[in-house]
């Protein structure tokens, strides 16, 4: 399996939109060095593959109809900004 | 019953004093809060106190019983609700800085059913952050300690709910298990952790960690309790897609153990530390006595469980935890000028460093070119596990194996983070296999520390191993409360 360097944990810090810092780049990329190492036991797991499961479920599905849910304010109460009953961020299409 | 004992009753008995008329509930809230206030402080087992809740609740409930009206199954039983599940109006923090001001705008389906039979709600306990620990270290606010040895580690994630009961600030708390972390904390805290079948309780309302084994239990000082509070908790509910179709079910009990087949899958558990093991062997004699059969069962494929979990479980995590953007809810990092950095700072300021290692080890399984490798193969090892188990409930009607590799361990004594992942050695197989488990006290380590033994049953057969582990409790009598929680001593 894959060797875990730095450059992959910049990619996954892409990728999970999750700053780190230095300190903690350190410490999550020999961490997940040594995780990495033991999962690789996976592979002399050498069983034929069977199919992919989850515990049986039950899953249902619920109607396809529209049910009340939380008005507004409640909404918004737990946003961390908000303006004119809406959440507000930053402008994300910039001036031509 | 003097009011200074009230807290080393048991839930069921506290409750009938109270349906009786010999206590009020307000006696009741009173004496755990004051516990909670004049103990906690040395234990940090509680986030927040709901205390004008739980006196309100109680005023109802004298009031209800004055009149003569019904009184539910646990009425005016305190109970402590783990701090990733909501209560309306309540924060609920999940111990991280992410959510720290994040108030609830609705109940869990679970605190609503405990609500409903009259319990009442104490507090919300502290955790892992996110549920995501062994040890309940990682909490961002501050760590839980183990109450029969503050030096030692209640276990996790739900720590705070197990130390709670264990040192009878609460009777019953509420945890979630998502690789063992109701019944590893219960085990290393002398008391009964119950993780139900997957799909029994609804986890609607439940901060999601890994959807696919996710579990919502009961902590109790007792095997009764823990079968009263299933009796509340076992219910169908519409808002939970994977909670099963089924009626509320009884729980009956009794001392003397049905024929029964018990399964050891010695191969599997070879190297056990020589405390557990004596331990155990004194348990599966206790089961001989009460008339079991024990066969050997092949478990073997159980050694790649971790694997498999930390890979299915981070996967599930790193999807699960995307809807913490600082967008909708939580805290936004004040310094981020454009939507990319309020995602990236804002998880990076709010997630500890544990969150963000699953997060990260998720998404690297996940991503392009090691799917196979990883994920995929993790679902083909979690399907064999599944069928080892299926293969062996035609051969026995329970399994029995140790909760954990040891006693409580010390705080910061584990940096290893595989060394850390191995604690639930024994947790993980229950979940990803959807299987209802139970930790039962049985007996101290040299040092007079708690261990446990759990009970596996298959699949929707959770009334059977509450059944086999009260009858192993009435036999043995390990469960008792930890010295100072008994006036002996101060923590």
């Amino acid at each position: 399996m894959a060797e875990f360097t730095k450059e992959t944990l910049e990619h996954l810090k892409r990728l999970a939109r999750i700053d780190c810092s230095l300190e903690e780049e350190q410490e999550v990329l020999s961490s997940l060095q040594k995780v990495l190492s033991y999962m690789e036991q996976l592979a002399s797991f050498a069983e034929p593959a069977a199919k992919d499961v989850l515990p049986e479920s039950g899953v249902r599905l619920r109607p396809d109809c529209i049910e009340a849910s939380f008005s507004r304010d409640a909404f918004l109460a737990n946003a961390p900004d908000h303006v004119g009953g809406m959440v507000r961020i930053p402008p994300v299409l910039k001036e031509l | 019953m003097t009011k200074k004992a009230l807290h080393l009753l048991s839930a069921s008995d506290l409750s009938a004093l109270f349906s009786q008329g010999d206590v009020s509930a307000r006696e009741i809230a009173s004496h755990f809060l004051e516990r909670i206030r004049s103990l906690d402080a040395s234990l940090g087992t509680f986030l927040s106190v709901l205390e004008p809740r739980a006196l309100k609740k109680a005023e109802e409930l004298d009031k209800k019983r004055k009149e003569g009206k019904p009184l539910g199954k646990l009425a005016a039983v305190p109970i402590a609700i783990k701090d990733n599940m909501h209560i309306e109006g309540e924060l609920t923090t999940c111990a991280s800085r992410f959510l720290t001001n994040y108030r609830a705008p609705f109940s869990a389906t679970a605190v609503r059913l405990l609500e409903e039979a009259d319990a009442l709600l104490i507090g919300k306990t502290n955790l892992d952050e996110f549920a995501m620990g062994s040890s309940n270290e990682s909490s961002a606010f501050f760590p839980v300690r183990n109450p029969w040895d503050l030096s030692k580690v209640p276990g996790g994630s739900s720590g705070g709910s197990a130390a709670a009961v264990s040192a009878r600030l609460s009777l019953l708390a509420t945890g979630s298990d998502t690789g063992g972390s109701i019944r590893q904390p219960a085990g290393l805290t002398g008391i009964v952790g119950f993780k139900p079948s997957y799909g029994r309780v609804s986890r609607y309302g439940l901060v999601a960690f890994g959807s696919s084994l996710d579990q919502i239990g009961p902590f109790a000082t007792c095997v009764k309790d823990a079968a009263l509070a299933m009796e509340v908790l076992g219910a169908p509910c519409e808002k939970d897609a994977t909670s099963l179709p089924l009626p509320k079910e009884p729980y009956p009990l009794s001392p003397s153990l049905e024929p029964m087949t018990i399964g050891v899958p010695y191969d599997f558990l070879k190297n056990l530390n020589p405390a557990v093991r004596e331990n155990f062997d004194a348990a599966i004699d206790a089961f001989r006595e009460l008339g079991a059969s024990i066969v050997e069962v092949d478990l073997d494929v159980l050694r790649y469980s971790i694997a498999t979990y930390y890979i299915l479980a981070t996967a599930e995590a790193s999807t699960n935890l995307a809807r913490f953007d600082g967008i909708r809810f939580g805290v936004r990092a004040k310094e981020a000028k454009t939507l990319e950095e309020i995602y990236s700072l804002s998880r990076g300021q709010g997630f500890g460093k544990e969150v963000k290692k699953r997060i990260l080890l998720g998404t690297y399984v996940l991503s392009a070119g090691y799917k196979d490798a990883y994920y995929k193969k993790a679902q083909e090892v979690r399907s064999a596990i599944q069928g080892a188990f299926d293969a062996s409930f035609k051969t026995c009607d329970a399994l029995l194996m140790p909760v954990a590799p040891s006693g409580a361990f010390a705080h910061s004594s584990i940096h290893d983070p595989v060394e850390m992942y191995l604690q639930d050695i024994f947790t993980i197989p229950a979940n990803l296999a959807g299987l209802p488990a139970i930790s039962v006290p049985s007996g101290f380590d040299a040092e007079g520390l708690p261990l446990g033994i759990q009970i596996l049953g298959p699949r929707f057969h959770d009334v059977r191993v509450m059944q086999a582990a009260y009858a192993y409790e009435q036999k043995t009598q390990h469960a008792k409360a930890p010295p100072f929680a008994q006036g002996e001593k101060s923590p």
